[in-house]
């Protein structure tokens, strides 16, 4: 993959929280158009690496470049690097104050300072690719189903027109009976070329929306690569019991 | 009106701010939540002002002066509470949607939180309404001292006082109920447990 195409790139990113270990030194890139699935056992650091690449979450070393500008350069306005950036997070965080149309639309009026008409027209095509139809526009978040507040989160991100977005657990936080319409979306969205990096427990999901997978274990990502291989031929003895584990839990 | 305009921003100062704010804001808190009212006018009419600022307020601006300051610590800790109520994954949001840390205050989490602090804020009322009874004893023409008046003139107690709960009833009764009115009506669905 040449360079110019690469929309993310980390290199040994490092976070520890009071002596403990989270990310122990984590490099990686994502190129446009790509899709990257983030796999493995909880508490290894998996979302830590999401909220730090966005510096929502302050890493302690390391370097982080979207598009070539450092993220992690003390000189760079990261609200306005932030913009570029979709976060989908596992828990919605949808504005409960707002309608759904409008939870969409803050980000282009009031970040991006787009005039309200088009910020509409930005805000109803986003709203249409996660199909939010158009009779749930004007309902609250606490109206609307979980699979629908996590489409219009996408949504929200998707308004903005990022570069990438990153996903944070989007299912996990979910009713297993509406998982299946927001990775739906998601894959629909990665289909049709956006850059992404996904954070998830869905493996039938990720072999299928991934063009590489990464396997992340004790802070570190500690195998990557196609699904197909990683999955029929791990390296790595976690990597095997994870997949192991998995498919005798018939998942 | 001055509680609000205190106790607001300094809700905002404790709950965001920085350490130094926060511990100003503890401090200020800490004192106006100590000192009886009744001390605080005098220590304001007699103390504060004519010596320290060298300037003589008259009783009634002493008395606003007094019960707002006060009245601006007791609003800081409801509003902070409706702050803190807020979950933290909308500022993370916010911020992620590439909003300044204020501008995400400004935004997202005021207009939650003020519609959230409403009944304390009904309560409070109710509670400084009765407390500026006290401010009588500056002789400032509020309800208690022009009842003394008139118990002095008719030289009957039960009447005159009667009227004043009365009117302090009517008052309170009034109050609440715009507040709650205001609370209603700008209620959004499912901000508050299940409204």
């Amino acid at each position: 993959m040449s360079n110019g195409n690469v929309i993310l790139k980390v290199e040994n990113l490092k976070k520890s929280y009071n002596n403990k270990v989270v990310l122990d030194g984590v490099t990686l890139q994502v190129e446009k158009g790509i899709t990257k699935v983030i796999l493995g056992p909880s508490g290894v650091g998996k979302s830590t690496l999401l909220k730090c690449i966005n510096l929502l979450t302050t890493p302690d070393s390391g370097k982080i470049w979207l598009e070539g500008i450092e993220l992690t350069d003390p000189d760079v306005d990261i609200n306005k690097m932030r913009q570029r950036i979709g976060f989908v997070f596992q828990e919605f965080n949808l504005f409960n104050h707002l309608t759904v149309l409008k939870n969409v639309m803050i980000g282009p009026v009031k970040v991006k300072k787009i005039p309200e008409e088009e910020a509409y027209k930005i805000a109803a095509k986003a709203l249409e690719r996660v199909h939010i139809s158009k009779e749930l526009w004007n309902k609250y978040p606490a109206q609307i189903s979980g699979g629908e507040k996590q489409r219009v989160a996408i949504a929200r991100a998707l308004a903005m027109q990022p570069s990438i977005i990153l996903y944070d657990e989007p299912t996990s936080a979910l009713d297993p009976s509406l998982v299946g319409e927001v990775l739906q979306v998601i894959k629909e969205l990665s289909d049709a070329g956006m850059t992404s990096l996904i954070v998830t427990h869905e493996l039938h999901f990720a072999l299928e929306v991934a063009n590489e997978l990464l396997f992340m274990y004790g802070g570190k990502i500690v195998e990557q690569g196609p699904p197909e291989e990683l999955i029929s031929n791990p390296k790595h003895e976690i990597v095997k019991k994870y997949f192991a584990s998995i498919y005798t839990r018939g998942r | 009106m001055l509680g609000f305009a205190i106790g607001v921003p300094f809700a905002i100062l404790r709950v965001y701010g920085g350490r130094l704010s926060r511990f100003l804001v503890d401090i200020y808190v800490w004192v106006y939540r100590s000192i009886p009212l009744i001390v605080l006018l005098f220590l304001y009419y007699w103390g504060i002002f004519p010596i320290i600022f060298g300037v003589k307020l008259s009783a009634m601006a002493t008395s606003i002066l007094a019960l707002g300051t006060r009245d601006g610590a007791y609003q800081s800790m409801i509003f902070r509470a409706a702050l803190e109520s807020i979950d933290p994954g909308q500022m993370l949001a916010a911020r992620s949607l590439g909003m300044g840390k204020w501008e995400a205050v400004r935004r997202i989490i005021l207009p939650q939180a003020l519609r959230i602090a409403i009944p304390g804020w009904t309560n409070q009322y109710a509670i400084m309404l009765k407390d500026s009874s006290i401010c009588f004893a500056l002789g400032v023409l509020e309800i208690l001292t022009r009842t003394r008046y008139v118990t002095i003139s008719i030289g009957s107690y039960f009447i005159p006082y009667l009227v004043a709960g009365l009117l302090f009833i009517a008052l309170t009764y009034g109050g609440t109920k715009v507040f709650n009115i205001i609370y209603e009506k700008v209620q959004i669905p499912g901000l508050i447990g299940g409204k």
